[in-house]
């Protein structure tokens, strides 16, 4: 029993799920579930569909070569049995997750490091540009700093409301 | 060599159906349409095609019944009795000739109506003539009918004859029924008769193979022969003595020495004896069977003295041959078909008396002497006396010795898996023979998926130390990361600045929203003119709301928009009378001054000029241009109201039934479909 992992977007397929698809060149295609199917038979390639592991590593936002990698490869000449090994093995395998985890956490904070200072810029221009959506000119004039305006009331005399009823027919 | 397959004969059609095949085929495969106004020598031509090719079809089936049936004349002896016995050759002849009458009348027929549709002189004749050929061609063989029937039977009784090859090694059993000779054949063949208690199981011959010294044998099981005169015999007795009759062969004659078959030694002796004259020229064999019940050296002085006269007998037959009379072993046989001791020995004996026999006969021949020439066998010459045994090594034999030791004391693991319950209950343990550096760990189970990893890979002898070189590596590089974990921090907004841009972008997305929707409505939104809002969204009040919110003082702005409606409307009844003075410029009484004026106009300027848009022309009724104005006046005014609130007009198109029933109800005219 092993865990495949699914053609079109990488994630693991698991005994007793989704679809295998042998090509008549004897290439066989896994799939996780009907969705990935469904976008193959469409003939999409999977680099530029937004959602797959593919398209994530292919434009720099997932951690493409690690030495983690490394430790997970596709064995086809078994050993012989040991249990000093097995058991080291199966010790190894969740620090190697954690490595691999951290790593892909750092690579995601390098990537998003000049976030900050790109949002604080562009809300400082989008402050100065469009402040006279909130706060008319001649008021901006009179009191320079942001503020905003508090509500005037006006009274509406009786007479005028006569007036208004006549106009509007 | 010819096979003598007779399955391969045509299944014959009985009357009626032949009438209907030949009939039919007719009809479909010449033409059928034919009309009254044709040329005669068409229509004749018409006819005696469909009588010709009848007659044809007729002609065409009988022969190949005909051909494909066996003259019993032509084929080896052997089976022209069998058929004859089985058949009656007669009836068979006689079957077959009434076929082949049957096909000359029909062609005779036909070649006479041609004659006659050659003179035929209208359509209803010429069909007339062709009616009445196919129908005599028809009765013809309406009236051979049973001669069909008795064909299709013979041919299939012939399909399951088995398929003797009367020139081949034949070894023939026979003898009393129940002898045991069904038994025999199937212990050395793989033939699979019939065997039962009762006389005559066999009804007919059968057929097995058998090997020896590397030649394929015949082996033939005949029904059993009880003791009659020739004429009182019946056919399935016939059957087996026509085999005897003419098949070269080995004859095995099976005596049941226990008399467990009914029938006492002396009489199977007497049998033996009237019959012996079909054995001339063939090797005989002697078979006592049923030994296990009743051994050859416990019969009765009579019983032995019978079965030894029939042994004379049998030697006659070797001495005839040319061998030496030698012991009576190769005459005399025992065995028993139930305990199966001495089966093996009486086929070899049979075997080889037929071999050498065949062997002999070859050798007098005259092709002999091109086989001879053909080959040569070189026998090295003997150096010297010297013995030359085969020699095997001392090891080689202890050791065969050892392993034949073993093989009875090793226990399998069939053996094992009888032991524990059989086939369905155990299951072996596999990893009883793993080879492990230490044994406890054989039944270890290791898992194959561990948190969505496949263990397999990665198993690998030098994990132990790449996880510490990379553990390593990581430590190393968090600790650059601690340094550089800083980050500067820009001019951060402070909390008026953040409330102002919360409150931009809150109404840009509100200005995003009212645009879409805008965009969305368009276009089956009416442009409703200001006057006529239903939202209330231009009412003095939001317009005050609204500018207190940007920060200005909305009194002056309202009492402005106040002011100015008011003065609106007086300016609208001030501005109307200038648009009649322009009117009027141009008097009633002024018509011709007006027609003049216009005729002038025309005549002045080269170009033709359209008449300005206030002017108006009196005329439909009117009695003068004011009066016109008045009225086209009147009338602007009392669709302005409809026309600004954008409704519909006298001159709007309108559809009074957007479904009227006489569009939407019945089926389409020509018949497509049920409904429009």
């Amino acid at each position: 029993m092993r865990l495949e992992k699914c053609w079109f977007c990488s994630s693991t397929v698991y005994p007793g799920h989704g679809i295998q698809f042998v090509r008549n060149d004897a290439k066989i295609f896994r799939f996780c579930r009907s969705k990935c199917h469904k976008n193959f038979k469409m003939k999409r390639n999977p680099r530029k569909v937004k959602w797959t592991k593919a398209y994530r590593r292919v434009h720099g936002k997932d951690m493409t070569q690690d030495s983690t990698f490394e430790f997970e490869r596709k064995r086809n000449r078994p050993e012989r049995y040991d249990r000093n090994l097995a058991e080291t093995v199966l010790k190894a395998i969740p620090k190697i997750d954690k490595i691999r985890v951290t790593r892909e956490e750092r690579h995601h904070k390098n990537r998003m490091k000049g976030k900050k200072e790109k949002l604080q810029k562009e809300a400082a221009k989008e402050l100065e540009q469009s402040i006279s959506l909130v706060k008319a000119p001649s008021a901006l004039q009179k009191d320079p700093s942001l503020t905003l305006p508090q509500k005037i009331k006006v009274s509406v005399s009786q007479r005028q409301s006569e007036d208004n009823n006549a106009m509007e027919e | 060599m010819v096979q003598y397959n007779f399955k391969k004969i045509t299944v014959v059609p009985n009357g009626k159906d032949f009438v209907d095949i030949i009939l039919s085929r007719t009809q479909r495969q010449t033409p059928t349409v034919v009309h009254k106004g044709y040329a005669i020598s068409r229509l004749r031509q018409f006819y005696m095609r469909k009588v010709k090719y009848t007659q044809q079809n007729f002609h065409d089936k009988l022969s190949t019944i005909i051909d494909e049936f066996p003259r019993l004349d032509d084929i080896h002896p052997f089976y022209g009795d069998l058929l004859h016995v089985l058949y009656n050759k007669d009836h068979y002849k006689l079957a077959l000739g009434q076929i082949n009458t049957a096909r000359n009348l029909i062609g005779k027929i036909a070649k006479d109506y041609v004659k006659l549709l050659k003179y035929g002189d209208s359509l209803y004749r010429c069909k007339c003539l062709k009616v009445a050929a196919l129908g005599r061609m028809c009765t013809v063989l309406k009236r051979v009918g049973p001669s069909l029937a008795y064909l299709e039977q013979v041919r299939q009784h012939m399909a399951r004859l088995p398929s003797i090859d009367p020139n081949t090694r034949t070894i023939l059993i026979c003898g009393y029924p129940n002898v045991g000779k069904s038994s025999f054949i199937n212990k050395i063949t793989r033939a699979d008769v019939d065997v039962q208690p009762y006389a005559f199981t066999t009804k007919s011959l059968f057929v097995g193979h058998t090997d020896y010294k590397y030649l394929r044998y015949q082996v033939i099981d005949t029904p059993g022969i009880l003791d009659r005169p020739f004429e009182d015999r019946n056919i399935i007795e016939m059957c087996s003595i026509t085999a005897l009759a003419h098949l070269r062969a080995a004859i095995l004659f099976f005596l049941d020495i226990s008399g467990s078959c009914g029938y006492s030694i002396a009489q199977q002796a007497a049998l033996f004896h009237s019959i012996k004259s079909l054995f001339m020229n063939k090797p005989l064999i002697i078979v006592c069977n049923k030994t296990d019940l009743q051994p050859l050296e416990g019969i009765s002085e009579e019983d032995r003295k019978l079965v030894m006269e029939m042994k004379s007998e049998a030697l006659k037959t070797v001495i005839g041959q040319g061998g030496e009379a030698t012991s009576d072993d190769s005459v005399l046989l025992t065995m028993s078909t139930l305990t199966e001791e001495g089966v093996i020995s009486v086929k070899n004996a049979a075997c080889e008396r037929l071999l050498d026999q065949r062997v002999e006969v070859k050798m007098k021949s005259k092709k002999i002497n091109d086989c001879l020439n053909r080959f040569h066998v070189a026998i090295p010459k003997p150096r010297d006396q010297k013995e030359r045994p085969p020699c095997i090594p001392q090891a080689v034999l202890e050791a065969k010795a050892k392993e034949a030791a073993e093989k009875e004391k090793r226990k399998t693991e069939k053996d094992l898996e009888n032991e524990n319950g059989g086939a369905g209950v155990y299951s072996m343990n596999l990893r009883k023979h793993y080879i492990l550096a230490n044994d406890e760990w054989k039944e270890d189970i290791l898992p194959e998926i561990l948190d969505g990893h496949n263990v397999y890979d990665f198993i690998d002898p030098d994990i132990l130390r790449r996880v510490e070189e990379l553990e390593r590596e990581e430590g190393i590089r968090q600790a650059e990361e601690e340094n550089d974990e800083f980050e500067i921090d820009g001019a951060e907004l402070t909390p008026e600045q953040q409330a102002a841009l919360a409150e931009i972008r809150k109404k840009k997305s509100l200005l995003i929203q009212q645009h879409r929707i805008k965009k969305s409505n368009a276009e089956s939104r009416p442009t409703v003119p200001r006057k006529f809002d239903k939202d209330k969204q231009y009412t003095s009040e939001r317009m005050g709301r609204q500018l207190s919110k940007l920060g200005l003082d909305p009194s002056l702005a309202i009492q402005r928009m106040r002011s100015r409606s008011v003065s609106r409307r007086g300016r609208k009844r001030d501005r109307s009378p200038e648009g009649a003075d322009g009117g009027d410029r141009m008097d009633v009484d002024g018509d011709t001054p007006g027609k003049k004026q216009r005729l002038s106009r025309s005549r002045s300027r080269s170009r033709s000029v359209s008449r300005p848009p206030h002017e108006v022309v009196p005329g439909e009724g009117l009695k003068d241009s004011a009066q016109k104005i008045k009225a086209i006046k009147l009338a602007k005014k009392s669709v302005k109201k409809r026309n600004k609130e954008a409704r519909r007009g006298e001159a709007d198109r309108v559809i009074p039934t957007l479904k009227p029933k006489h569009l939407y109800s019945g089926k389409r005219s020509t018949g497509k479909t049920d409904r429009r």
